[in-house]
């Protein structure tokens, strides 16, 4: 009895291999997507630093202190002072065509003002339709200018004889040293590249389970199938879907060689224990598409279903937008993804691997994907079995009409 | 096959399917509205923080009031130890770590600069961001507050003088997104990917299906007419109908969305219509040509469904198109939904006329010339390839 399950497993691995070698779609979604996603996430942020942004200067002062502000500025290396305006009107047109991302206005009289003691405004403008980038830039002009803003005092003071440290007590009693943990850089190749290649693999993965298995019935190959693995669904499934996950898992593992050999992304852990987790994150998405699948064995209706269940990922991974600030059904709808736990797991592992303790229920969780897919297998025989699925969706749903013609 | 009748065909096709069906309300309707319900906090409030009081002063627990009265920040406790507020970042109980250290009054009242340590977690940069934004403005309100009692430290006869001189004052304005929101910010690029992606769909569904069941051959009509003329024919018969229904779908992603879900909406409704002629022409021309893979109805999900979000990516609103290597900002020129993604949010956001959009709308035209001739050279290519054995199947129908 082992032996001849042995066999039939045997089997439908070979036919499988021989499936997937027979058509370049699987050689696409297989080989091809997620290389290609893997070399998009890993160069789409360029080096990662937002450095170099084209910000517009405004001067109409054109005096000697309004020029060092203008130095001043051009120092910061968040900053490419690509143009200078005349008027604000030709700046804000600049920002409108995204020719610059923000820009700095020095009004006229400003070096007059500023040393007679009298109010003087810095005024400075930031992109946030483009809010990552304007958030850069807000912040780096808060920086640079903060200082600037004091220098009429400093000055005054030191005139004084007043020592430099002195007065800076003076006017900040109290300072804060942010400290951003894991990222001091705010680097986005750490920040996203690694998330965002998983977000796009589950995709594939999903859409690729469901059409590895869906294909038989909708092509008509299911008892085929089905004999080849002796009749029993789980040898079926499992021979089927194996070959996948052996190279989805080799796919995750390169990914990860590729952030965190070749690309350097740091990471607290081992480099295994990533990819372990890569493994069975892969496992439990295909246990979702199985189970998706099963539930309603209709191929061309699951696949869009599937696939727009799939995007979904990306915003419910929490990646981007924190999870917890979200509405709390969608909020706990998140955790219906194995993307999600995947996320949590790697975030906690790459951050300071902080051991089992913390993630367990996110492993759990990813384990327990299996479940109501295997639960659901008994159905999905049915479906192989049944002439009913074979057929186009339209032709048993809208068959009174076919029927009278 | 004329004009018409491809026209009356695609309609049928499209309106007799049901998975057609639905991608086009699943995509549309219910992306369109769960979107916005996903992204509806809009901004990240009440960030969970744990405060390390080692100073126990006056001073400190004004701090920790100014800053739990800001927006961001939740102070979920005061009363740990810095290892046990890690532990709770660890849980993901808390994202910050405020840590005052035991001189930070003393400081103060020696006439010394006293400095306070915020942690922040980067799992997610909106959360590092939030605290910053709140660290910095309570700092502020508290350097305003004792900077009257620090005159004390200073020479007594400049005392006048300095408070004389004055601090240039810096106002920073955001522009364009008056929530300053991350929803107001993203959605509407969603918008414009989604109506990509639902359309690319689609074509993949039906060219896929046409070319599975050999019916692609009747597009060429009997006899059979592969001239550019007659497939020409057969692009813009596809494309007409695809930019009907994408008109209705327009007007309740661009139109009524935005009105309901308040995000910005300050374009001119008519320059708005003037980039979706464009924009869906050459996203209906591009889908054709790369029709070219799809080899059956359900395949092309595959190909397409997992780049929705790389797509906001290529388009330059999330990162900037300056930062990306070369070979990105050429992708950025050749794939519709990028060009038009950030036109889009130019007129919608950001009140821009034609003028400020200029390269893009030039842009899209341009892959409409170029990827409608090549539409028309892929469907030649795909019906002749389907010819022998297509026609078989249609005789035996």
């Amino acid at each position: 009895m082992i032996s001849n399950k042995h066999n039939a497993f045997q089997s439908v691995l070979r036919r499988e291999l021989d499936r997937m070698v027979s058509r370049r779609l699987y050689f696409g979604v297989c080989i091809v997507l997620p290389l290609f996603c893997i070399f998009f996430m890993s160069t789409i942020f360029g080096n990662g630093q937002m450095e170099n942004i084209p910000v517009g200067i405004v001067d109409q002062d054109e005096t000697v202190l309004s020029r060092e502000v203008v130095r001043q500025v051009e120092a910061v290396p968040t900053f490419k002072v690509t143009k200078h305006y005349a008027d604000q009107e030709a700046a804000r047109r600049a920002t409108q065509t995204k020719e610059i991302y923000g820009y700095l206005v020095i009004p006229n009289n400003f070096e007059a003002d500023a040393t007679a003691g009298r109010e003087a405004t810095l005024a400075y403008y930031y992109h946030y339709a483009l809010l990552s980038v304007g958030g850069e830039v807000h912040g780096a002009f808060e920086t640079v200018l903060r200082q600037i803003s004091t220098g009429p005092i400093v000055m005054q003071a030191t005139a004084l004889g007043i020592d430099e440290e002195q007065i800076t007590t003076f006017l900040v009693p109290v300072r804060a040293s942010n400290h951003p943990l894991f990222n001091p850089d705010l680097d986005y190749s750490i920040y996203l590249s690694n998330p965002f290649f998983f977000i796009f693999f589950q995709v594939i993965i999903l859409l690729t389970t469901v059409y590895a298995v869906g294909s038989e019935i909708k092509f008509g190959t299911g008892r085929e199938w089905l004999s080849a693995a002796g009749g029993n669904i789980v040898v079926a499934v499992g021979g089927k879907l194996l070959p996948y996950t052996v190279i989805f898992s080799l796919m995750s593992i390169l990914a990860n060689y590729v952030m965190f050999g070749v690309m350097h992304i740091p990471f607290s852990c081992g480099f295994w224990p990533l990819n372990g987790t890569a493994i069975l994150f892969v496992i439990s998405t295909q246990a979702l598409g199985l189970f998706i699948f099963s539930l309603f064995p209709a191929l061309s209706l699951i696949i869009s279903i599937v696939s727009m269940v799939g995007s979904l990922g990306a915003t419910l991974s929490g990646v981007t937008f924190p999870a917890p600030s979200m509405y709390a059904p969608v909020y706990y709808t998140s955790y219906l993804f194995p993307v999600r736990h995947f996320t949590e797991i790697y975030q906690n592992l790459l951050y300071g691997d902080y051991g089992f303790a913390y993630t367990w229920v996110n492993f759990a969780a990813l384990a327990a994907f299996l479940l109501p897919a295997l639960l659901l297998l008994p159905r999905l025989k049915k479906a192989v079995l049944s002439p009913k699925w074979a057929l186009p969706v339209e032709s048993w749903s809208w068959n009174t009409d076919n029927t009278n013609k | 096959m004329k004009l018409l009748s491809i026209i009356r065909e695609e309609f049928k096709t499209i309106a007799g399917s049901f998975a057609i069906l639905l991608v086009l309300m699943g995509g549309i309707f219910m992306y369109g509205l769960l979107y916005n319900y996903m992204y509806a906090p809009d901004l990240v409030r009440k960030v969970p923080v744990a405060v390390v009081d080692r100073s126990h002063s006056e001073l400190s627990r004004k701090y920790v009031r100014l800053l739990n009265a800001t927006p961001q920040v939740n102070i979920v406790t005061t009363s740990v130890e810095y290892p046990e507020a890690r532990d709770m970042m660890k849980q993901d109980l808390v994202a910050g770590i405020l840590y005052l250290p035991e001189d930070f009054e003393d400081r103060v009242g020696r006439g010394e600069q006293s400095i306070f340590i915020v942690y922040e977690s980067t799992s997610a940069f909106l959360y590092y961001l939030a605290l910053q934004e709140a660290s910095a403005s309570s700092m502020l309100a508290l350097n305003d507050d004792y900077r009257p009692e620090m005159l004390v430290f200073l020479p007594s006869q400049s005392a006048a003088k300095l408070s004389a001189a004055q601090a240039v004052s810096v106002v920073g304005t955001a522009l364009y997104n008056p929530t300053k929101g991350y929803g107001t910010y993203l959605i509407p690029a969603v918008l414009i990917v989604i109506m990509f992606q639902t359309l690319l769909m689609v074509i993949g569904m039906v060219s896929g299906d046409e070319r599975h069941s050999g019916s692609i051959v009747r597009l060429a009509g009997t006899p059979v007419n592969l001239s550019f003329g007659q497939m020409a024919q057969v692009v813009i018969g596809k494309t007409f109908v695809y930019g009907i229904l994408y008109a209705v779908f327009a007007l309740f992603l661009l139109g009524l969305i935005p009105y309901m879900f308040g995000l910005p909406d300050i374009g001119h409704p008519l320059y708005i219509i003037m980039l979706m002629i464009p924009f869906l022409m050459a996203t209906s021309f591009f889908g054709l040509t790369a029709s070219l893979f799809f080899t059956d109805g359900d395949a092309p999900l595959l190909m397409i469904a997992f780049f929705s979000v790389g797509l906001i990516f290529l388009s330059g609103v999330s990162y900037p198109l300056e930062l990306m290597p070369w070979y990105w900002k050429l992708t950025h020129y050749l794939i519709p939904a990028a060009p038009a993604t950030m036109a889009y949010v130019k007129l919608n956001s950001m009140g821009a006329s034609m003028v400020e959009i200029q390269s893009e709308y030039i842009t899209l035209w341009v892959q409409c010339i170029f990827y409608f001739i090549t539409a028309c050279l892929v469907y030649r290519y795909n019906i002749r390839k389907a010819g022998c054995f297509g026609q078989k199947n249609i005789r035996t129908n």
